[in-house]
This record gives structure tokens, C-alpha cells and sequence, in this order.
């Protein structure tokens, strides 16, 4: 697949915000969400992910809190009320690609 | 004691961010890299080793600073980028050839060696050039970082004209007739004279020109129609006609200079016709400039200046057209 690994890279970008804003829904923090990432098949770069991370609480769809109970401290991210509603647009925009990608096979068969 | 590498990781990446930010981030790569070491390690990996790998995988520490700073790794970006290089390639074409020619032209006047002067008016343009070129980006790289509007729009309207490449019917009927007149006016100085004298004519190219440089004149003339006639013929720019065309210009200008220089070119009875006529408004006029070598040796460089300029362009053109012709017949 390396030869389409531009283009393949270009149709992923921006999925991994929607992934972020959902899987924050419940609080989640940098390295846990980067594995939950890999898991769900979301192939990121750490160093992608975290300044996105920050990006998106500057741009209020996430808000972060600190977390000092545990012997680590660690940022917790969470989607905020602007998040949840930009996650709703992005998956009814992703849902409407679906058929619009599906109806261009359908034609040809 | 020294910094781990994690540490020193850290400190690379938080250096060129805001202050308030460097604290949250710091705390922030701590527990990331931290974790990740740990995750590694889990798995039976050497603690040295793991943190190696993690921090590799992270990548340039500049790259990620970038990332949490939100600036651009670029000098111009698409937004600016056209703007930019429209505006360059105008001063360029303007600005450098301009002080050129002022710098040139002044030299001559008061008197500086041919070659001198143009190394030194060259070395002047490409300084203009430099200049140019360092505080035009200058200005495109703050715009850059503060984001603020150029007001530039493209529209239709700014769509430039098909252009014509100077190798129709029209322009070969214009160099003909300009050929003509241009022959015909040599030979009626020659004979006639252009203008009253109360006596026999007085010629304003020198008469001792005749019959061996004329001759070369005329035989520049009748080549210069065949090469219309060339042009014509193919309907387009090519790199030979462009190549024909810069010989015949050159040795135009080779004429015109070799004469001029030797002051050989305009006859000297007419010099001395005119200072009489011109009575003694003239010869104040002359004692003025005597320090630069009298009115006629401005005029002589002001004569040279515009030929060398004309047959520059003419040739310049020429490759110009050539050219377009080339990348046109590509697409």
C-alpha cells in the first residue's frame, strides 16, 4: 500500500479529530487515548496526536483537567458540549460520504 | 548530575514556546513519555533502550514545538505564495533594470569608462536585486505569521490577453515599410539634405561612410527584410530565428557603436552647421557642459544609450517569444 501512502494520508486526515472527540466523551488522557487509537484502527503519531489534543481544547471542543491523585500526574481531556455537537456534525458528514461513495459503485455494476 | 535524555528532550521541545505554556507542557511530555517508556518496558524491554525508541518515535523536537505553537513550517504558505511571487517577479523586472540604466547612463555622462561603468552599474543592480528580493519575502514572511489580509483578489477581469508573438502578416508589412523609409532616408541625406542650408546639402551621417559602411548598412537592411520575410515564413518564434535575430541586432548596434565611438558617424560640417546656427545661446550651452566633454558628446552617449537599450530589448524578445513558442508547442 506505500505507493498510495500520500492519498491514503490525505482521505484519513481529520478522522482522527472525530475519533478524539468521541472516544473523549468519557475523560481519557494522552497515552491512553493514543493506544485507544491504535486499537480502533486510528494509526496516529504521537506527535500529531498531542499537539492536536491541545489545539482542540484551544478551540474549545475539549477541556482538560488535571489529575493528582495517582503517583503520575497526568492531563485529562475530555469533550466538551461544542465537541460533542462538532462529533455529531462530523459523523452525519461521514455517514453522507458513505452513501455518496457507495452509490458511485453501485452505478458501475 | 546529567539531564536524562528525556529530560533534555523536553527542554529542546519547551524552549520556543510562550512561557505560560512551557510549565503544562512540560508536566504534560513528562507523564506521556513516561507512560509510554512504561508500556515498553512491560513488555521486558530495557529501560534505556525504551526510552530511546519512545523518544525517536517523537520525532524532531523542533517539529513538535511547532505542533503545540501552532506555527507554520514554512517561510510562505499557499495563502501568500502567489501574491508573493507576482509582486517579485514585477520589482524584478522594473526595479534593478531602471537603477541599471540610471547608473549607467550618469557614469557616461560625466565621463567614466565604458567598462567600468558597466561593472559598476551591474554590480549596483544586483545589489537592488538582493535587496529586493530580502525585504519583499521579509514582509511576506510577517504577513505569514500575523495572518493579516493582502486585499488581493483575483477576478476574471485580471485574465491576461491572448498574445500575439509579433509573426503575422501585420508586423512583417511594418518592418518592410520601416526598412524603406529607413533606406530611403540615408540615401535622401545623402543627396537632398533634410533641411535648408542657403547651399549645397549637408549631409547628417558623415560622407566618408560612403560607399563601404553605408553599403554594410544597407546589406543589415536587406537582411534584416529576408529575416522578416524568415519569420513570416514560419509563423512563429523559433530558437534559430531568435538566434538569427540577436546576430543581426548585434551587429547593428556594432555599427552604430564602432562608428559613434571613433566619432565617426555624423558628419562634422553638420557639427559645426549647427553650433553656427545655434549662435551663442549654443556655445554658452556647450561651455556648461564642456566639463562633460561638450553638448555633442551627451548627445553621442544619450545615442548609444538608447541604441544599446532598443537592440537589448529587440534581442531579448526575440528569446522571449522563442520561448513561449517552445513551452506552447510542449503543452
Amino acid at each position: 500500500m506505500e505507493e498510495f501512502d500520500t492519498q491514503l494520508q490525505e482521505l484519513r486526515r481529520g478522522t482522527v479529530v472525530l475519533a478524539c472527540l468521541q472516544l473523549l466523551r468519557g475523560a481519557g488522557y494522552g497515552y491512553s487515548l493514543l493506544e485507544q487509537l491504535g486499537d480502533h484502527g486510528f494509526s496516529t503519531d504521537a506527535n500529531t496526536l498531542y499537539p492536536l489534543l491541545r489545539r482542540l481544547e484551544k478551540q474549545g471542543y475539549l477541556t482538560s483537567e488535571w489529575n493528582t491523585e495517582e503517583a503520575r500526574p497526568r492531563k485529562f481531556y475530555r469533550t466538551s458540549l461544542d465537541g460533542i455537537r462538532l462529533a455529531d456534525a462530523l459523523t452525519t458528514e461521514w455517514r453522507s460520504l458513505t452513501t455518496a461513495i457507495a452509490s458511485l459503485t453501485k452505478e458501475e455494476h | 548530575m546529567t539531564a536524562t535524555l528525556t529530560e533534555r528532550y523536553i527542554s529542546a521541545t519547551i524552549r520556543s514556546l510562550k512561557p505560560e505554556l512551557q510549565d503544562d507542557v512540560r508536566a504534560e511530555l513528562e507523564a506521556l513519555i513516561a507512560d509510554a517508556i512504561e508500556a515498553r518496558t512491560d513488555q521486558g524491554e530495557a529501560a534505556d533502550e525504551a526510552e530511546r525508541e519512545v523518544l525517536s518515535e517523537l520525532g524532531d523536537p523542533g517539529l513538535l514545538a511547532a505542533g503545540y505553537a501552532d506555527r507554520p513550517l514554512h517561510l510562505i504558505g499557499p495563502k501568500y505564495y502567489l501574491t508573493w511571487w507576482r509582486l517579485l517577479k514585477l520589482l524584478l523586472w522594473i526595479v534593478p533594470v531602471c537603477v541599471v540604466g540610471a547608473v549607467l547612463l550618469g557614469q557616461l555622462l560625466s565621463g567614466a569608462e565604458v567598462g567600468e561603468s558597466l561593472v559598476q552599474a551591474l554590480a549596483i543592480g544586483l545589489q537592488v536585486a538582493v535587496h529586493l528580493v530580502f525585504w519583499t519575502t521579509l514582509v511576506f514572511v510577517v504577513l505569514e505569521r500575523t495572518g493579516a489580509d493582502t486585499g488581493m483578489k483575483w477576478d476574471v477581469d485580471q485574465l491576461p490577453e491572448v498574445q500575439e508573438d509579433g509573426a503575422g502578416r501585420s508586423e512583417l508589412i511594418a518592418s518592410l515599410v520601416f526598412l524603406a523609409i529607413a533606406a530611403v532616408a540615408v540615401v535622401w541625406d545623402a543627396v537632398r539634405g533634410f533641411f535648408p542650408t542657403g547651399g549645397e546639402p549637408i549631409a547628417i551621417l558623415n560622407p566618408g561612410l560612403w560607399p563601404w559602411w553605408i553599403g554594410a548598412l544597407f546589406g543589415l537592411m536587406v537582411l534584416e527584410a529576408v529575416f522578416a520575410f524568415a519569420l513570416y515564413a514560419q509563423r512563429r518564434w523559433t530558437t534559430a530565428l531568435a538566434a538569427l535575430n540577436t546576430v543581426l541586432a548585434l551587429l547593428f548596434a556594432a555599427w552604430v557603436l564602432v562608428l559613434l565611438l571613433g566619432g565617426e558617424l555624423v558628419n562634422h560640417e553638420f557639427l559645426s552647421f549647427i553650433a553656427q546656427a545655434g549662435g551663442e545661446e549654443f556655445a554658452s550651452g556647450n561651455a556648461d557642459a564642456a566639463g562633460n566633454g561638450g553638448v555633442f558628446r551627451i548627445l553621442a552617449v544619450l545615442l548609444g544609450f538608447g541604441i544599446a537599450i532598443g537592440v537589448g530589448w529587440d534581442i531579448a524578445d526575440g528569446w522571449r517569444k522563442a520561448v513561449r513558442e517552445r513551452r506552447v508547442a510542449r503543452v
